[in-house]
């Protein structure tokens, strides 16, 4: 396909306040940044981030650290303010969301918490796992003989992030459209709650609950051990023949592993010539086995071993941001098709520099 | 009544399993017109997947498919005939974005790809979410959520760590992760093509998608070669973190002691010993006075106990449990929407929870060709003889073709 003229940023000459310096705040903003908007971060005053966080979150914002008439000023001048305080946090700083949202209706306003603007856990502290416990998927995640387990990272906090950024362009195109921007109220809670997979509505509908599953929901649904690390296979039922032919063991021709209906009596016993055919081989082995055969295979690979992957280096996946101690290598927009413009780390500067070009919106 | 965001914005909805799925359930749930379109011999899995045991057209009978689907319209179109396709391409000159999660090279394969929906409608929005995009070595490469989060990196950094084991998510995590950032993709290209007139192509890769949320694993590696070590529940970050087992069928309490100040006070409110040898030891000692105080206690009582202190703490809340839980009932962030073949139950809420524009369910998913003839006739103005054609050529239908389990 030929590459389009070059274009405007989607969001260019679009206003962003981020406030609360959280993860969640702070990776919304970090898209939209991207994606062309003037972003300015409200740092908090305590560190809210790693190193390792700011030097992927920050780049390409402002920041400053405002005199509290100064961040009213802001605020009354932004388009979008994202921010992941506690509840009642924007009031207490002379920011009411109601009250800026009637002073200027195309505003809009995402707020990111633990479990929402109000209801009887609005005002309980939260981290990240325990975000992840009150969402539900970590009562699927993990070994049934052991404790749950929390996935890695940060991702209930990344999670809020992803569907701020969502929410925050959703609202402001409803705002250029109709007018009218709102005041979106995220909670981690309902959000992770809400993407349960068929384990949430099983467990409304029929009341069974849904246990760990380790890494094998069933075995051509499993993680394995590989002769170079870990690998994985998730085959629908019309890709699990052409996943027993890589396998060729006659024994799968017979009708306890062919019938679907008789094969999970015999999960045992198939997952265990999975492992034998995965010990076999290596990651770079299965993977294009996988392709070339049409079965969902995959490989567990690092961040290390990303970052020398050639199908990301050719769609140029990664930015670059310069730091004290070399240069990063990021992920950069997270979709092609949109103007994405990679930003540089920079010092705070003074709030009256950007109140200068934030000029009162009408 | 504050109008919805999308509304006004018509949606082809070419999406099946989770992933497009979740992200057009969005759409509707921000005011989209969302028209699903599934072939009599190529329909949505989901549908299938999880058959109720004993029910009459367990297509039209699944809860898995309803919860991801809500809010739509079904059309059937089978897209490999030639009357499909030209059908298809008089729906997208009404559409303002078409969206697909199949394999890389499918659209172009039914001759859909941009370039022939563009001449349809100029300013289309094609948003393609392949696993690993339309382009580069790997796009032929085949995957779901499980697999998008080995290849993501995400998988090798959870582990319990005494073993060396990546261990999944319990969930297919890398759908509804790319899932939502499909639906945020819709939102900015509207907004550039409010602005500049311009449709847009966008090239959404799953596992690029996940990659962006470990985005400081990223930093570590290129920074200082670093390899993800895994931490099992604890956060380097914090004083001590765990996750305990409570009274009842596999409860279990998550806590963060942020401070050695968290863990005095959650060792008075516990009533256990809050001396500590001062040691490397430490962090095993209050495991295990911590597991040794929970066992017998009510995990809601226990979590309310520490959170009303100040002290953070979550419930491992079970697919049961979280559909009682007492904060998300208050919320009503739970719905009963009713459905002609199953009985009620409670499903999520939109997430995006827009204050005055309040957006809620409104309509259990559609049946298997449900919107047939008010998509054909209604929207397409099609006459009598002609969707009689299209059924009797097999290219509409109100059942699968040959459907079995998955």
């Amino acid at each position: 396909m030929e590459a389009p003229a070059p274009e405007p940023l989607p969001l260019e000459g679009v206003r962003v306040l981020e406030l609360g310096g959280g993860i969640p705040a702070a990776f919304a903003a970090r898209w939209l940044a991207g994606f062309g908007a003037d972003v300015v971060r409200v740092e908090p005053e305590d560190d809210r981030l790693t190193p390792d966080e700011a030097v992927y979150l920050l780049p390409g914002k402002r920041r400053v650290h405002p005199a509290p008439s100064e961040l009213l000023a802001l605020a009354r001048a932004a388009d979008i303010i994202i921010e992941d305080g506690p509840p009642g946090a924007l009031a207490a700083r002379g920011l009411d969301p109601a009250a800026l949202r009637a002073a200027r209706p195309p505003l809009v306003i995402v707020s990111i918490t633990p479990y929402g603007q109000d209801g009887p856990y609005a005002a309980f502290p939260a981290t990240n796992i325990t975000a992840f416990a009150m969402g539900g998927i970590m009562s699927l995640t993990g070994m049934h003989q052991r404790e749950p387990l929390v996935t890695g990272g940060s991702q209930a906090l990344y999670l809020g992030g992803l569907h701020a950024a969502g929410a925050a362009v959703t609202a402001f195109f409803g705002a250029l459209v109709h007018g009218e921007g709102d005041w979106v109220d995220l909670s981690l809670q309902e959000i992770m709650a809400g993407m349960l997979e068929l384990y949430g509505p099983r467990g409304a509908y029929e009341g069974a609950v849904s246990v760990r599953s380790g890494n094998h929901v069933r075995a051509v649904w499993g993680l394995y051990p590989c002769a170079d690390g870990f690998a994985g296979v998730c085959a629908l039922e019309r890709q699990v023949p052409a996943l027993f032919a890589l396998l060729a063991d006659p024994e799968l021709d017979e009708p306890r592993f062919r019938d679907p209906l008789e094969r999970p009596n015999h999960d045992d016993e198939l997952q265990a010539k999975l492992y034998a055919w995965f010990g076999d081989r290596t990651k770079a082995e299965l993977l294009e086995l996988g392709a070339r055969h049409r079965v969902p295979i995959g490989a567990v690979v690092t961040p290390r071993e990303l970052l020398e992957n050639a199908s990301l280096s050719e769609r140029g996946f990664f930015d670059t941001v310069e730091t004290p101690a070399g240069t990063a290598r990021i992920p950069g927009r997270p979709f092609l098709g949109l103007g994405w413009r990679p930003g540089q780390l920079a010092e705070p500067v003074p709030a009256a520099a950007v109140l200068a070009e934030w000029s009162p919106r009408p | 009544m504050k109008r919805l965001p999308l509304e006004g914005i018509r949606v082809a909805d070419l999406t099946m399993m989770w992933a497009g799925p979740y992200a057009t359930r969005i759409l509707a749930e921000m005011g989209a017109e969302v028209i699903k379109v599934e072939s009599p011999r190529a329909w949505d899995n989901l549908r299938t997947l999880i058959p109720l045991p004993g029910v009459e057209e367990p297509w039209n009978a699944s809860y898995y498919f309803n919860d991801y689907n809500r809010d739509k319209k079904s059309l059937t179109l089978d897209l490999a005939h030639p009357l499909g396709r030209e059908t298809f391409l008089q729906l997208v000159t009404h559409c303002d974005v078409v969206i697909e999660n199949y394999r890389a090279d499918v659209l172009d394969n039914l001759q859909l790809g941009y370039d022939v929906l563009r001449e349809a409608r100029p300013d289309i929005i094609l948003v393609s979410m392949a696993g690993y995009g339309k382009t580069g070595p790997e796009r032929d490469y085949v995957g779901f959520g499980p697999i998008i989060e080995q290849m993501s990196g995400l998988a090798s950094l959870t582990g319990y760590g005494d073993d060396g084991v990546p261990i999944k998510t319990g969930i297919s995590y890398g759908d509804p992760v790319a899932g939502t950032a499909a639906a945020a993709a819709v939102a900015l290209a509207l907004i550039r093509r409010r602005r500049t007139g311009r449709g847009a192509f966008i090239d959404l890769a799953q596992r690029e998608v996940l990659s962006t949320l470990i985005g400081e694993a990223f930093v570590a590696a290129s920074l200082r070669s670093e390899t993800p070590v895994h931490r099992g529940n604890r956060e380097p970050r914090a004083f001590a973190q765990g996750v305990y087992r409570c009274a009842g069928q596999d409860q279990w309490l998550a806590i963060t002691l942020r401070t050695r100040d968290d863990w005095h006070r959650a060792a008075a409110l516990l009533a256990v010993d809050p001396a500590l040898p001062g040691d490397p030891t430490d962090h095993d000692v209050i495991d295990s006075r911590l597991t040794a105080a929970l066992a017998s206690r009510d995990p809601q009582e226990a979590f309310e106990l520490l959170a009303r202190a100040d002290i953070p703490a979550g419930r491992v809340l079970d697919t049961v449990v979280i559909h009682d839980d007492p904060h998300l009932l208050a919320r009503r962030f739970w719905v009963e929407l009713p459905h002609p073949r199953m009985h009620p139950w409670k499903q999520p809420r939109t997430t995006w929870r827009l204050r005055q524009a309040d957006p809620a369910p409104r309509r259990h998913a559609p049946l298997f060709g449900e919107h047939n003839d008010d998509i054909l006739r209604g929207l397409l103005g099609l006459d009598d003889a002609r969707i009689a054609q299209l059924r009797r050529e097999g290219v509409i239908g109100d059942a699968p073709i040959n459907p079995g389990v998955g």
